[in-house]
């Protein structure tokens, strides 16, 4: 029980927060500066002080940011934590890569439905006209933020990405619960099922994009933005206005699928890397895997009463589980890497 | 560097300091602005030490507990001079565009 405990342990108990290697550099240093700040000298308060304080949220939120640095690791890490820091960075990246794209569609359509480009006016299923109403607009707009913000990210500026996102998940939120509350549900965007694993989720996890985190490949990832637009959002428009759009997948499919494809792709190298086995890139996909198959089973709720639809979306995540299996020895090789201790860059002198 | 690194160094650089001492300094220094928590001393000190900037000193004991210290390395006191001269720099840019620089010589 915590209030049998001194201060000296509580303190030792917010450092558990912190990887093992890391406590058995610095756990006693820390401990000690920490009691620094708070004892007297002075026998009788100090006994006190032990018994009552208790370490305030501003260090335990300290210790907190420190361990997440730490755990999605960036140069000079151990391996298994690097491993993670890469993979939830790449899983992120590739998270704001669909919302990018689905960005910059609205962006190109909304362009093309004001023949901004001299052609003639699109079809009538694929116009986009600004929505009435603030929040709609405000809704709307979010849609061109997840652009700055996939890009920011992949040129290195990361507090700006990370600035844009609060704001778009916030906007976003608002947009949803004004949507909820007055019965207008643009499905399958303003759902809990898709804020929370594509959205929120994924903004949170940018605290792997810290400071010593290496910049990620910026030519492959700002190439696939214009490349996700073509290769995967114009097909499926052509679909639409060719009317054969019944037996496209619903979005949660869509991205099941995409999930499943990539993991397909990956799995050849994922096995020839057994021997070296960084593994990143299949840990990635083991996230997206498992953000996909969330974001899937939450939506499955809006089917309840079409059966077939239920069937469907089982057979997606059947599929996506299958896929992910393939990557899935890579990537728990790469985790589970015994942690190589860095040499320690200040051995005390004897 | 880093705001709170240049901070940490510059404590260091009239000579060694436990991590406590660091925090009070930078707090000096800082004339109260920066108030490092512990868990963002030790991630600038793990960095710093990483660089081959720091470097521990000696231990010593106070109240049953052992006190780390930590000094400046060469190359660290090279880094500090540097970013420090660079600061300075600015300063004297801000001043002149300002115009402090002239009627500070005047008065």
């Amino acid at each position: 029980m915590s209030g049998d405990l001194d201060l000296e342990q509580r303190y030792r108990r917010v450092l558990r927060l912190l990887p093992g290697y890391y406590r058995e550099r610095w756990e006693d240093d820390m401990v000690g500066t920490f009691l620094d700040g708070w004892l007297t000298g002075d026998t009788e308060a100090d006994e006190y002080i032990s018994q009552a304080a208790r370490p305030e949220w501003a260090e335990v939120a300290s210790v907190a940011c420190l361990a997440a640095r730490l755990y999605l690791g960036g140069a000079g890490t151990p391996r298994r934590y690097f491993a993670w820091g890469q993979a939830v960075r790449r899983a992120v990246l590739a998270v704001m890569l669909v919302h990018a794209v689905l960005g910059l569609d609205v962006l190109v359509r909304t362009a093309w439905s004001r023949r901004l480009f001299g052609l003639p006016a699109p079809s009538a299923i694929l116009t986009i006209f600004s929505p009435g109403g603030v929040w709609p607009t405000v809704y709307y707009l979010v849609n061109f933020a997840w652009i700055v913000i996939f890009v920011a990210l992949v040129l290195g500026r990361y507090r700006t990405a990370q600035i844009t996102a609060v704001l778009a998940i916030a906007a976003a939120l608002v947009g949803l619960l004004q949507a909820q509350l007055t019965g207008i549900m643009p499905a399958p965007f303003a759902s809990w099922a898709f804020w929370v694993p594509l959205s929120l989720a994924p903004a949170l996890a940018m605290a792997a994009f810290h400071r010593d985190a290496p910049p990620p490949a910026r030519w492959p990832w700002l190439l696939a933005l214009p490349a996700g637009d073509l290769l995967v959002i114009v097909p499926l428009l052509a679909l639409q206005a060719s009317s054969n759009f019944a037996w496209v997948p619903d979005f949660p499919g869509q991205c099941c699928l995409l999930v499943a494809l990539a993991c397909l792709a990956y799995a050849p190298r994922a096995w020839s890397h057994r021997a070296a086995g960084s593994g990143a890139w299949s840990l990635a996909l083991v996230l997206l895997a498992a953000a996909a198959g969330a974001y899937r089973i939450a939506s499955l709720t809006e089917y309840l009463h079409d059966p077939h639809l239920i069937m469907v979306g089982l057979g997606e995540l059947l599929i996506l589980g299958t896929a992910a299996a393939l990557v899935a020895p890579d990537a728990a090789r790469a985790q589970a890497a015994t942690p190589a201790q860095p040499p320690d860059p200040h051995p005390m002198a004897a | 560097m880093t705001g709170q690194a240049f901070f940490v160094l510059t404590a260091l650089a009239d000579g060694p300091r436990h991590g406590y001492g660091i925090v009070g300094e930078v707090a000096d220094l800082s004339q109260g602005r920066v108030r490092l928590k512990i868990g963002g001393l030790y991630g600038v000190l793990d960095r710093l030490a990483a660089e081959g900037l720091i470097e521990p000193d000696r231990e010593e004991a106070h109240d049953g507990r052992l006190r780390r210290y930590y000094r400046l390395t060469r190359d660290g006191r090279v880094a500090l001079a540097e970013e420090a001269e660079l600061r300075a720099a600015t300063a004297r840019v801000v001043r002149v565009r300002l115009g402090l620089a002239g009627a500070e010589a005047a008065g």
